[in-house]
Formats: C-alpha cells, sequence, structure tokens
C-alpha cells in the first residue's frame, strides 16, 4: 500500500499525467502483486516493468528498492505494449508487432525511424535474448534497445512485467512515439588488446567456443594473453572478446572454463572474428560519452540499462556514487541488467535511451 | 565464378536501407550478429556455395527479395 500511495504521490506532482510508467524493482518483492499495484495505481498509463540485479534512479545506484519513470506526454506522444511469451521455444515476434500495429493503427514499415523507438525488457535466465533480437530485427528497423531482467543474483527466475501481469520465460515489448526524438548510447570500456580470435568450433546453443584458431578455446585464449590456461579464468572479468563493427566493440563476456571451452554469456557463430580487450575505466569512459550527448543538445531524460558486472565493478570499487553523478541534472532510470540489448545482445556494456 | 557473395550482401543492404545510412549500418551490424561479415567478402572472393546458402536464408529472413541472377548462380 505504501509503494502504491509513493507512486500516486509521484505522479500527482508532476504536471502532467503519465504516458507512460516505467518501473524496474528488486526480487526482493512479489513481482506479481507489485505489477498489478502499479497497473492499478496508473490505469490510464501503459505500464511496464522488470525485476532487476538493482536498480537506477536520479543518479543513485539502489538494491532492494523499486524505481519508476513516468513519461509524460511532451516526450512521448503514444505508446503500445505488447508481451512475446515462450521465448525459449516457438519464439515469434509477429503477434506482438501485429498487437501494436492495430494500436498504432500503421503497419510497423510505416513507422518513422527518427521517431518512435522500442523497449525491451527480456527474461535474463532464458538464453533467448540472441534470437529475440535478431527476430526483431529481421521484422522491423525500428531500433529496440533494453535489457535483460535479473533477480538480485539469485539466478533462479526473473520477470517481466507489463499491463499489470507478471511473465516468465517472456519479453515485454514497449513502442514509443516520441515528440522530438532519441538517441541510443551504447557504451564499454574496452580497448582493442592487438590480438584476434577466431571461434573456429563452437555449440552455439550453450553458448560456448570449443576452439578459438583450431585449437582448445582456453588455450588460445591465455595464449593471446600471455599467460597460462589455468591463469586465464580470474582474468575473463577484465579481457572479454569483441565482436568489432565499424571499430565497435560488441562484448561477449566469457563466464567460466569448462574442459578447455569457454562458456560466454551470449552466443558466437562459428566463424565468427573476435579481438581480445583489455578493460579502461567505467566511470570516465561512461561521462565521456553522456557528456558528448549532452553537448551535442538538451537530454529531456534517460534510461540506461547497465550491465551487473559493471556494477559489481563499480561495488567493488566503491564507485557507485562516482558513476551516478555522471548522470546529473538528466532525470533518469535504469537497472542492472543480466545482458544488454540493442541491434544484438551483448555483455559488460551499458545500453541507453536518450529522450530529445 | 567470384564476387557474388558481395552482391548479395550489398543488395540486401540497400534495399532494406533504401538510402538511410542509419539503417544500412544497422542492417551490417544484423548480418554481422547473423554470422555474415560484409566486410570479409569482396569482388574476388570465390562463390562458395555454404556461404551462399547462408546469405539466401539471410535474406529471407530479413524480408529481402534477392535477384534472379543470384539465386540461379546458387543453384547451379
Amino acid at each position: 500500500m505504501e509503494l502504491k500511495k509513493q507512486s500516486r504521490d509521484a505522479g500527482n506532482n508532476r504536471d502532467g499525467v503519465p504516458r507512460v510508467v516505467v518501473f524496474f524493482a528488486s526480487a526482493s518483492y512479489d513481482a506479481a502483486t507489485l505489477s498489478r499495484q502499479m497497473n492499478e495505481a496508473f490505469p490510464d498509463a501503459c505500464v511496464v516493468g522488470c525485476t532487476t540485479a538493482g536498480e537506477i534512479a536520479g543518479g543513485r545506484m539502489l538494491t532492494g528498492s523499486v524505481a519508476a519513470m513516468f513519461l509524460e506526454g511532451d516526450i512521448v506522444a503514444d505508446a503500445a505494449s505488447a508481451v512475446v511469451e515462450n521465448i525459449g521455444s516457438e519464439l515469434s515476434v509477429g503477434p506482438a508487432l501485429r498487437e501494436m500495429e492495430r494500436h498504432f493503427q500503421a503497419p510497423v514499415s510505416a513507422w518513422d525511424l527518427a521517431t518512435h523507438v522500442g523497449l525491451v525488457l527480456v527474461d535474463g535466465l532464458s538464453g533467448a535474448e540472441e534470437r529475440l533480437m535478431e527476430k526483431l530485427g529481421d521484422a522491423t528497423d525500428v531500433v529496440f534497445v533494453g535489457g535483460s531482467a535479473g533477480d538480485d543474483l539469485q539466478f533462479r527466475r526473473t520477470f517481466v512485467l507489463d499491463g499489470g501481469r507478471c511473465y516468465s520465460g517472456a519479453a515485454v515489448l514497449v513502442m514509443l512515439r516520441l515528440r522530438r526524438g532519441f538517441e541510443i548510447l551504447k557504451t564499454q570500456s574496452f580497448r582493442q588488446a592487438g590480438k584476434t580470435l577466431v571461434a573456429t568450433k563452437v555449440d552455439e546453443a550453450s553458448r560456448t567456443v570449443i576452439e578459438f584458431n583450431g585449437r582448445p578455446a582456453l588455450d588460445a585464449y591465455a595464449e593471446a594473453l600471455g599467460v597460462g590456461p589455468e591463469l586465464a579464468p580470474p582474468l575473463f572479468f577484465q579481457n572479454p572478446l569483441g565482436l568489432m563493427i565499424d571499430g565497435e566493440p560488441f562484448v561477449r563476456s566469457p563466464q567460466r572454463a569448462q574442459d578447455g571451452s569457454i562458456v560466454f554469456y551470449c552466443h558466437i557463430k562459428e566463424d565468427t572474428e573476435l579481438e581480445l580487450l583489455r578493460a579502461a575505466d567505467i566511470v570516465s569512459d561512461t561521462r565521456m560519452a553522456v557528456e558528448a550527448r549532452k553537448a551535442a543538445g538538451e537530454v529531456r531524460g534517460l534510461i540506461d540499462f547497465q550491465c551487473i558486472l559493471r556494477t559489481l565493478q563499480l561495488r567493488q570499487e566503491d564507485r557507485c556514487d562516482q558513476y551516478g553523478a555522471i548522470f546529473h541534472g538528466i532525470p533518469m532510470l535504469g537497472f542492472s541488467t543480466y545482458g544488454e540489448a540493442y541491434l544484438g545482445h551483448m555483455n559488460q556494456t551499458s545500453t541507453m535511451l536518450l529522450f530529445r | 565464378m567470384a564476387g557474388e557473395i558481395k552482391r548479395m550482401i550489398d543488395s540486401i543492404i540497400d534495399q532494406r536501407a533504401k538510402g538511410n545510412v542509419t539503417v544500412a549500418l544497422a542492417t551490417k551490424t544484423k548480418l554481422i550478429f547473423k554470422g555474415l561479415n560484409p566486410d570479409r567478402f569482396s569482388g574476388t572472393s570465390p562463390d562458395d556455395p555454404a556461404i551462399l546458402a547462408k546469405v539466401r536464408a539471410a535474406a529471407a529472413e530479413l524480408g529481402v527479395q534477392l535477384q534472379a541472377r543470384s539465386v540461379s548462380n546458387y543453384v547451379h
């Protein structure tokens, strides 16, 4: 009840009525109850959210909380949400997109790419993010950005929330028609180490690379790092691999070594060429990226989908406040994710939606 | 025969982007996620049947029709 009151107060204290309410919640809350209560508190809004591995609001990195953003009519002209269920098996985004087409009374192909942007919140334990993003990318050129729901690092069950309901093994899609426009900021704090590894044998379904450069994956990775195979796993976090696209890495993070193979946090296709990366400073890199966007024009709001691995590093270094301060002066919301989405699925990255 | 893979990939990007540079880059990125890096193919790349099949599948997924010559070369 207290949550409902706070949500209503927050809504009533603002000038307008929210068109969209996005909320991110710790797994310590009952997701089904929370979703219902949020929907009841804002019956006229498109209300969506997910569980997290940490919340970010107003430049503060939080745990055990519920954080929400209210997008009003001056930013969002119209919005529609839809759920893609059973993403682990019969993944089809068609019905969800048709539902949105009915709402907007226009086919996907007619949506203005400059003012329409999609949010995607997906079950973070589904292992289906790559296929979901691929299907969305096949179906439309409208950009989708988002992240994988978390459960406070329990790795048991994550939930996505839409219209008062609660889903697991699903994704919530939200299409926003914006008044002014948007930008996507994808930032990861890594530099190329000058070493290339080609995934020559993979088990895509289990996100495992069996061989790099025709050799056991762990041996080849360790050699690229200049250490013995037994010393490589502790260096995974600081040295992920990058799928380089026009000089920008899409980070693929090693999770663990397994019988000479390496299990990653996302799929790697056979014959994919990857660059070894070296960690740089998250705070200064992200600050520079955000400042550059601020310098280019007013940022009226921002949603940050921040990898839990970045958050864990910031917590370890006691730099959460420094990270939060990057967003000073920008109304913002975010959460620590189990994976980030923008054109595809990636790791150790922040994908951000900036409202202009 | 050579160069067909590049021609087909270029056609996918052109048809999808319709002159929009941002969409062209996004389509290139989507192709790379599908395991087809446009930068790895040139006008002299051999027409590897396995890769041609992969490109054709990607085109179908992206809803792009490739011209008959591409299909014909692939089939024969």
